[in-house]
């Protein structure tokens, strides 16, 4: 459906560097980096508000990279929603229809969609920013696009709205069928909508893949980092492992197998959710991949509480509130920590 | 509207900094209108007798009024798509353009006058657009205009600049993908968000075309019946010693400034704001 091929784009001294994504019909697709990244500038290079220097855009197979804004077929919904002042809510949303010429078309469905009926006599001064999210979306919606483009679309509503709204972007992508791309730097907003994600970091496109391969095989250290994996370690092969097909490897002062062979020096990744930890008393110390360390600090974060284990080398474990609380009231801070060789995620050189 | 409970609370530095600033205020507004009253007060029924009812003097009145809207309509002509094109346009020389525009706010009124009567006198194509198409301006009613728009136009230009650059382009860039061309974003959104700011362009315009007087008096002279405006007209009554009559005109002029100040700004609306 949509095809980026090898954009450049530069702008003073930042650069968007040959990127190349394809998102497929009726797909979510959500662009995920951290601020300045360049996610805002793809958006605006797709919908036409931005030339590139050099690519191709193509858009359900017709090559658009030379076609204005206006003939590309594209709803887009800019950061802070830029509904224009001097309009009513009902004057933005017909907006496009009156452009047209389709200035008598109902627009009350579209409404009923989002549940902004009764806001259409209002000006959009006084409205909330959740309403104003779902009057931008209205406005685009209504001329009934192929694509929607939604740059950061929730960030500025508070957590509960933040919820509602993803779910009712998830729901009318569903209904209508519409190929989205999402531009948001959030990862919970990332899990709640899409279906498949790319990281862009310094205007270069890191990895692409289903959410659930970024967080468990990310290509690289960056992209690691921005799925929230704080337990990175620089390691050392010294062997074979216990089966001829895995390897041991040395980091700080412990010894690890890791699944396939390797040689060298390694840079691993071990998702702090992978990581049980349980009292050192109740474990017999022996097996594989079993770590001592020291309890040294830990952090309730609503849905799991971050504990943060010392010595022999620093790791970070995420644990349910069950699991904490038997560790917790017994006051232990020796502890083991173990894992699964499988769960140990060995990232390219 | 701004009410009490708007104001954050007090304290005695900030009430002493409101008073500071009041002061200013009060000083001014208490200097102008008491030059004001000093006219109202030595002005008798006669001046104001004769200058209802001189035929010369409600002529300049009119010449007065027409031309300077007649110069602001042009200069808003100009301000709109030249305020659009240096705020919204990179081009080469652009800040040479920018300067230029701003050139005659800076330079004294009197040498728009005199580089005008130059222009028109002393140039092969000043000469052949009075003498080859006809178009007299030296001495000549059409020359007021001409020197009010040289003199004028730069504020009408300079406020739309800076009313479009207060439109966020984002707008613009939401109407595009909406099917705007770039004409239907600027006449939809742009025109209609700069508006006020257009206006108050206009105000400024108008005010300093309407009281303009030292290059009207080099350019087009100040000839009884046909280019003769308020501001000359007070300046030739003053010059023969019809003070009483001169301070007379002034009220007028004063009066019909107020009217049209206050007519432009409740059509309008919050325009005089911006200035």
């Amino acid at each position: 459906m949509i095809r980026a091929e090898e954009i450049y784009f530069s702008i003073g001294t930042f650069e968007l560097r040959r990127l190349s994504i394809d998102i497929a019909e009726g797909e979510y697709f959500i662009l995920l980096g951290p601020p300045g990244s360049g996610k805002t500038i793809f958006l605006e290079c797709l919908c036409g508000l931005k030339k590139i220097r050099s690519g191709r855009i193509i858009i359900d197979g017709c090559d658009v990279t030379a076609l204005e804004p206006r003939r590309r077929g594209i709803g887009y919904v800019p950061q802070d929603y830029a509904l224009f002042p001097h309009l009513s809510v009902e004057r933005n949303i017909t907006f496009g229809l009156r452009v047209h010429g389709y200035a008598e078309m109902n627009i009350i469905e579209t409404a009923d969609l989002l549940g902004i009926r009764h806001l259409l006599s209002r000006s959009v001064d006084g409205l909330s920013g959740g309403e104003k999210q779902r009057v931008a979306l209205a406005r685009a919606l209504v001329l009934k696009p192929k694509i929607l483009l939604l740059d950061e679309p929730v960030c500025a509503l508070d957590e509960v709205t933040r919820q509602q709204v993803c779910a009712q972007l998830s729901d009318i992508q569903r209904r209508l069928g519409l190929t989205t791309v999402h531009v948001s730097h959030n990862l919970e907003e990332a899990f709640s909508v899409a279906d498949r994600a790319a990281i862009l970091h310094d205007g270069l496109l890191q990895q692409v893949g289903t959410l659930d391969e970024l967080l468990r095989r990310p290509n690289s250290e960056f992209v690691a980092r921005f799925m929230r994996c704080e337990n990175l370690f620089c390691s050392e092969v010294i062997g074979r492992g216990a089966r001829d097909s895995d390897s041991r490897v040395k980091l700080g002062g412990i010894e690890l197998q890791i699944s396939g062979r390797h040689s060298g020096k390694l840079m691993l990744m071990i998702r702090p959710e992978d990581l049980l930890v349980r009292p050192a008393s109740r474990h017999n110390g022996k097996g594989e991949n079993i770590i001592r360390a020291t309890l040294v600090r830990w952090r309730d974060c609503g849905g799991y509480v971050r504990v943060e284990l010392d010595e022999p080398i620093r790791l970070v474990a995420h644990m349910t509130h069950a699991e904490f609380a038997d560790l917790h009231e017994k006051h232990h801070t020796d502890v083991v920590a173990e894992l699964d060789l499988n769960n140990i995620h060995v990232l390219p050189q | 509207m701004r009410t009490d409970a708007n104001i954050p609370v007090r304290g005695w530095r900030d009430r002493v900094f409101s008073a500071a600033v009041f002061f200013f205020v009060s000083v001014f507004i208490v200097f102008v209108l008491g030059l004001i009253l000093t006219d109202v007060f030595y002005v008798d029924k006669k001046a104001i007798v004769t200058v209802l009812t001189s035929r010369f003097i409600l002529h300049a009145l009119w010449m007065s009024i027409w031309t300077s809207f007649m110069t602001t309509f042009i200069a808003l002509l100009f301000a709109v798509p030249m305020g659009y094109a240096l705020s919204r346009f990179r081009f080469p020389g652009r800040i040479l353009a920018e300067a230029v525009v701003d050139l005659p706010i800076v330079f004294p009124p009197l040498v728009a006058g005199l580089t005008l009567l130059v222009f028109f006198s002393q140039t092969a194509v000043g000469k052949w657009i009075q003498d080859g198409l006809g178009l007299e301006f030296v001495f000549q009613p059409k020359g007021i205009v001409l020197c009010q728009f040289v003199a004028a136009a730069s504020f009408a230009i300079r406020s739309a600049k800076t009313a479009f650059d207060d439109v966020d382009r984002r707008y613009e860039n939401v109407a595009l993908t909406l099917g705007c061309t770039q004409w239907g974003s600027f006449r939809r959104i742009s025109l209609p968000l700069a508006r006020n700011g257009i206006i108050a362009g206009g105000i400024l315009t108008w005010a300093r075309a309407f009281g303009l007087f030292g290059p009207l008096m080099i350019f087009v002279g100040s000839f009884r019946g046909r280019t003769e405006v308020l501001s000359t007209t007070i300046f030739l009554e003053q010059s023969i010693g019809n003070l009483e009559v001169a301070l007379a005109i002034a009220l007028l002029l004063i009066l019909v400034a107020l009217i049209a100040v206050t007519a432009i700004r409740l059509v309008g609306g919050s325009a005089l704001v911006k200035l």
